[in-house]
C-alpha cells in the first residue's frame, strides 16, 4: 500500500495534569521503540513544555499550544493530523506507521476521539488503536472528587496505567486498581512500575477476547454473593495482591472474590471524597442477551439511546451476537460517538451471547434493560 | 456522498454496517430500517423515507420535512419537530402494565456496580 493510502493506528494518551503521561512516553520511546512513531502533544497553556519532557522523539513531534483540545482546538488537531499525514506522503517526514496522541491533562477525551471518527478526512487515514489513561496513584482520591475529567478519562480507556505507584502504599494501589476495575470494567489496569513493557502498553490493540476474560471472571466472582455488604478495604486489597499473581505482569486482571469490593457503597479509606460538588451516581454495568439481537431493532433503540442519553453514556464496549451471523460484533461507543463496528473472525470464549458494558453517570441499569426489551418486542413482532 | 448526484448522506455511520454472512444487502437493510423506525414515528404523526440510499427524509403531518443524513440525526430532528424529547427509556411508560418478557439473562442483578457519592459518605 502506498503511503498515502495507508490508514495509521492512533494511540491515545490521556490522564489527568501531572499524571505521568509524558514521563511514560519518555520512558517508553527510545531507541527501536520510538522508530516509526509520530508524537501529536497538547499543551494547555501559553508555552508549551511536554515537548521539550520528551525530548528523544521531538523531532516528529507537532506541538498544539492553543489550549484545551476539547472545547478549542479540535480543528487544529484535525489540522495537525492531515499536515502530518501529508508531510509523510511527501517524504518530508520519515514514513512513520503509528501515532501517539497525547492529550492535556484538562481534556475530554470524547471530541478528541469524534474528530479522529467524526471527520471525513482524518477518518480515511488515522484509526483509534487504543486510549490509555494514566492515572496518579497518589493523586486520584483528589482528582476524582474535583475534577469531572478525571472520570471521563477512566472511563474511556482501554488501558487504565497506574503511575506513582512508588509513592503509595501497596494497600492502597490495590484498593485503587479494584477502583478503576469497577468504575471501567472493560479496561486493562495495569501498575505502571511492574509492566515489563512500557512500549507494549502504548501499542498492543485492545484484545477482545482480554475483555471478555475480565468480563467473565467478574461475573462469576459477583455470582458468588448476591447482596453488597460494606466494604473491607484491606481484605480486598488481600485479595487483590493474591490476584496479582506472577504471570500476570502486575495486571489486576482477576476481580475480588467477594462481590462487595465491586459495590463501592461507602468511601474507601484512601478514595473518600469530601468535597464533590454534586452527588452522583456512576454506574457501571453489563448488559447481557442471551437470544441474538437483531441488527437492525438495536441499531434503532441504540442511536435514540445516545440521542437522548449520549451525555450521560459514559462509554460502551461490549460483543454482540448478531442473529444471522456467525462473528460476533465489536461495538465500543464513547458518549454520542460510536466507533465503526468490527467482526471479529470468531468468538472469543464459549459464551456466545451479546455482552456490552455500560458505564453511565445517573442512568439506571433496569430502565436501559427494560427500554431494550420493550423495543426489541415493539418492534420485532409481525406488522399488522 | 453520491458520486452521481452528489447528495450528502450518513453512508459511514455505523448504523449502516451489514452484519456479514446474514444474506441483507445495503438497500434492503436500510428499508428495514426505516419501516421500524417508522413504527416508532407513527405514534407521533411523523413519518421517514428512505432518499436515493443516501439519506432519509423525515415529515411531519403539518407539511414539513427535512432531509437527515442518519439515524443519530432522525431522532434528533424528530425532537425537533415535535418541540419534545423522544427518550427511547420512557417511550413505552403507558404499556407498563404489560411489562415484555425479557430477553437477558437472568445472571445480570449481581453486575451492577455503583459508585455513589454522598454527604454520608464522605462523613465515614
Amino acid at each position: 500500500m502506498s503511503p498515502s493510502c495507508d490508514v495509521l493506528p492512533v494511540t491515545l494518551v490521556t490522564g489527568f495534569l501531572g499524571s505521568g503521561k509524558s514521563t511514560l512516553l519518555a520512558d517508553a520511546l527510545h531507541g527501536d521503540a520510538a522508530k516509526d512513531t509520530a508524537v501529536l502533544i497538547n499543551e494547555f497553556g501559553e508555552v508549551g513544555l511536554d515537548h521539550l519532557l520528551v525530548g528523544e522523539v521531538d523531532a516528529r513531534t507537532v506541538l498544539l499550544d492553543n489550549g484545551c483540545v476539547c472545547c478549542s482546538i479540535r480543528g487544529e488537531l484535525k489540522e495537525a493530523l492531515a499536515t502530518l499525514f501529508s508531510q509523510r506522503a511527501r517524504g518530508d517526514l520519515p514514513p512513520f506507521s503509528r501515532v501517539i496522541l497525547e492529550t492535556t491533562g484538562l481534556a475530554t477525551p470524547a471530541p478528541i476521539v469524534a474528530t479522529l471518527l467524526a471527520d471525513p478526512v482524518i477518518r480515511s487515514h488515522y484509526a483509534l488503536n487504543a486510549t490509555v489513561t494514566v492515572v496518579d496513584a497518589l493523586n486520584a482520591a483528589q482528582q476524582r472528587a474535583r475534577h469531572p475529567e478525571w472520570l471521563a478519562q477512566v472511563s474511556v480507556a482501554d488501558r487504565l496505567l497506574i503511575s506513582k505507584s512508588d509513592l503509595v502504599d501497596p494497600t492502597d494501589i490495590a484498593v485503587l486498581a479494584h477502583t478503576l476495575e469497577a468504575l471501567n470494567p472493560a479496561a486493562e489496569v495495569v501498575v505502571l512500575a511492574s509492566a515489563a513493557d512500557k512500549v507494549d502498553m502504548l501499542f498492543a490493540p485492545t484484545s477482545s477476547t482480554d475483555m471478555m476474560r475480565r468480563l467473565g471472571s467478574g461475573q462469576r466472582a459477583l455470582g458468588r454473593g448476591a447482596s453488597f455488604p460494606g466494604f473491607d478495604s484491606a481484605a480486598s486489597a488481600d485479595r487483590a495482591t493474591e490476584s496479582n499473581g506472577a504471570g500476570d505482569e502486575g495486571r489486576y486482571r482477576a476481580w475480588s472474590g467477594d462481590p462487595a469490593s465491586l459495590a463501592h457503597r461507602r468511601a474507601m479509606p484512601s478514595l473518600a471524597v469530601h468535597d464533590r460538588p454534586a452527588p452522583q451516581d456512576i454506574v457501571s454495568f453489563c448488559m447481557q442477551i442471551d437470544e441474538p439481537i437483531d441488527w437492525q431493532v438495536f441499531t434503532i433503540w441504540f442511536t435514540m439511546l445516545l440521542n437522548r442519553h449520549g451525555d450521560k453514556i459514559l462509554r460502551v464496549k461490549g460483543l454482540l451476537s448478531i442473529a444471522g451471523c456467525a462473528q460476533p460484533a465489536v461495538l465500543h461507543a464513547v458518549q454520542h460517538l460510536v466507533h465503526p463496528v468490527l467482526h471479529l473472525d470468531a468468538w472469543p470464549d464459549a459464551q456466545r451471547r451479546s455482552r456490552l458494558v455500560f458505564i453511565t453517570e445517573g442512568l439506571a441499569r433496569e430502565s436501559v434493560e427494560a427500554s431494550y426489551a420493550w423495543f426489541r418486542q415493539r418492534l420485532e413482532e409481525p406488522d399488522h | 456522498m453520491c458520486g452521481m448526484c452528489g447528495l450528502l448522506g450518513g453512508g459511514n455511520h455505523w448504523s449502516n454496517t451489514i452484519p456479514p454472512g446474514t444474506g441483507a444487502n445495503t438497500r434492503r437493510q436500510r428499508l428495514i430500517h426505516v419501516a421500524l423506525a417508522n413504527r416508532v414515528l407513527a405514534s407521533f404523526r411523523l413519518k421517514l423515507d428512505d432518499f436515493h440510499g443516501q439519506s432519509f427524509v423525515l415529515s411531519s403531518p403539518t407539511g414539513t420535512s427535512e432531509l437527515v443524513g442518519d439515524f443519530a440525526q432522525v431522532w434528533r430532528v424528530a425532537e425537533q419537530m415535535l418541540g419534545r424529547p423522544l427518550d427511547p427509556l420512557t417511550l413505552f411508560d403507558a404499556d407498563e402494565s404489560t411489562p415484555p418478557s425479557s430477553p437477558l439473562s437472568d445472571d445480570r442483578v449481581e453486575v451492577t456496580t455503583v459508585h455513589r457519592f454522598t454527604d454520608e459518605q464522605s462523613a465515614s
